[in-house]
């Protein structure tokens, strides 16, 4: 008892930090999915009432709401759960890397799940109504690896951004994100008047038809999602709790 | 051993000093006290000891080494906040698994006997606790964490008497079965009196006193009688306090020693309490201050 605390072994922080995600499953995990699953039965019941019309295709955006989830969900891993785990301890260094494994595998995970009820979707002919819920007409496209990649890139570039909001609030405070999202509006704002001006508008409405699905919905928000973990990274290095 | 050491560190938010030069060191396997008024600069040194924050100039080391984003010191290290923020989904449950699987000290059947001690039900959303039970929460983690290095800043906000007197019972039993290094910081000066080893006092971001508390308690002794009696003993002591009425006067002095001889011509000697002796310094310093800046 002479000498002090004894360090025992520290384990794994990253992989700690993934854990950490999880340590409270049902609102973290589940939510979620619950919320989207209500989201799939409401539609199941409103096609099931309406007559059937063979102009008009049955196509739902409830997927949406679970990558609006995995949004919210990650603004808050940066603005609670980063001074959290810093008062527990842990390095922004191992934080961030735990936090990019966890987003990374919870994306595979969540974009898997989703390629096999778009897959039981098709197979059912639209769980017998001709709905497309989790299997919409625009994303479809090759095989069932294009299909997951165009379902799994979408989380990451959500949780991404997400996470670098996040960390510009942790670092600039309200100040910092409104500055960014002003910025954002003047620069949208003035693209959209340069658009307006040149004529270009078909042009830009060619290029989300033209382009394949693969590159609109996975290819490019790949590169956004990369860009956006870097400058999460960037500010996240001098950020306080 | 010394844990912590902090030589001419500053912080500066814009153009107001937190911290001014500040030199200290926390002995190992020591309670230390970080005493102050609020706003004194406590705080802003647990986030540098910790890594969380960042100094403007000077040299921090942690177990000999610069604590930010140092793993090896931080492993060692737990600093809950005053006001500590959880994520508004978590569960006093969640927090507790948190903290177990990060600190490698923890201990998970101290913290369950914390939790009965103070009343807390673990399947509460942390969100929905009251101000004391919060506290409680940081507390539990502080304690049960077992870390080498150990913070407790102003932990016992909203603690009702009894919660508070089982923090410092459960802290100093804990301390003797593993010894580690504390650091309180504190305004209630007189309840942890008993407890804390080595005094640092801060106020305006300088260091008042870095001293033990025994020697502390030792340097000053208040003097009280008539007048002209007191006037005499006092002389070529530094004043720390003063009060007269009438043909009475009592003052603290600083460096003088209890004269029992004295007691036929009207002196009492009473020794002065932590509490008193950090107001009585405070205020001087501040005394002191207005003099420099009227000269």
């Amino acid at each position: 008892m002479s000498t002090a605390v004894l360090d025992a072994p520290v384990g794994n922080r990253p992989l700690q930090v993934m854990r950490l995600h999880v340590v409270n499953p049902p609102l973290q995990l589940l939510m979620p999915w619950a919320v989207l699953l209500l989201s799939f039965v409401v539609n199941l019941l409103v096609f099931s009432l309406v007559p059937d019309s063979p102009d008009d295709a049955r196509v739902s955006g409830g997927l949406l709401t679970i990558y609006i989830f995995t949004l919210v969900a990650h603004l808050v891993t940066m603005t609670q759960l980063f001074p959290f785990a810093l008062s527990l301890s842990v390095t922004r260094r191992h934080f961030y890397a735990g936090s990019v494994a966890f987003v990374v595998l919870q994306s595979m995970l969540q974009g898997l799940l989703l390629t096999v009820l778009a897959a039981i979707e098709r197979a059912s002919d639209g769980w017998g109504l001709q709905m497309h819920f989790f299997d919409l007409p625009f994303l479809q496209s090759g095989d069932w690896f294009t299909r997951w990649l165009i379902l799994t890139v979408p989380f990451l570039f959500f949780s991404f951004v997400s996470m670098a909001a996040g960390t510009i609030f942790k670092r600039f405070g309200q100040f910092g994100l409104w500055t960014v999202g002003l910025v954002g509006l003047v620069v949208g704002g003035a693209a959209a008047v340069l658009v307006t001006w040149l004529g270009a508008w078909g042009a830009i409405g060619r290029f989300f038809v033209d382009t394949p699905p693969l590159m609109l919905f996975a290819g490019y928000p790949a590169i956004l999602a990369v860009l956006a973990a870097g400058v999460g990274w960037l500010f996240l290095r001098r950020a306080t709790p | 051993m010394t844990a912590v050491t902090m030589r001419g560190v500053t912080k500066r938010y814009g153009d107001f000093t937190a911290l001014d030069a500040v030199s200290l060191e926390l002995r190992e396997n020591t309670i230390h006290g970080l005493l102050g008024r609020n706003g004194a600069g406590k705080t802003t040194i647990m986030q540098i000891l910790t890594g969380q924050g960042f100094e403007t100039a000077g040299q921090v080391e942690v177990f000999g080494a610069h604590p930010y984003e140092n793993a090896r010191v931080l492993n060692r290290v737990c600093f809950i906040r005053e006001g500590q923020r959880y994520p508004d989904s978590f569960r006093v449950v969640d927090a507790l698994n948190a903290a177990a699987l990060l600190f490698p000290n923890w201990d998970a059947g101290f913290a369950a006997s914390l939790v009965e001690e103070f009343r807390l039900r673990v399947k509460q959303r942390i969100k929905k606790l009251s101000r004391g039970q919060l506290s409680a929460v940081g507390v539990i983690i502080g304690l049960a964490s077992r870390a080498p290095l150990t913070f407790f800043d102003e932990p016992y906000l909203g603690l009702d008497a009894v919660a508070r007197q089982l923090f410092y019972d459960r802290l100093l039993a804990d301390y003797a079965e593993h010894p580690r290094t504390v650091v309180l910081s504190t305004h209630l000066i007189d309840e942890v009196s008993d407890l804390i080893e080595h005094v640092v006092l801060i106020d305006k971001g300088r260091v008042l006193i870095d001293e033990d508390a025994d020697v502390l308690r030792g340097r000053a002794v208040t003097v009280s009688g008539p007048t002209a009696a007191v006037k005499a003993f006092a002389e070529g002591y530094t004043e720390l306090h003063r009060e007269e009425l009438g043909g009475f006067l009592r003052v603290t002095l600083q460096g003088a020693e209890p004269a029992p001889e004295l007691r036929s011509e009207g002196l009492e000697f009473e020794p002065v309490s932590l509490q008193q002796l950090v107001v009585r310094t405070t205020q001087t310093a501040q005394l002191d201050d207005r003099k420099v800046g009227v000269r």
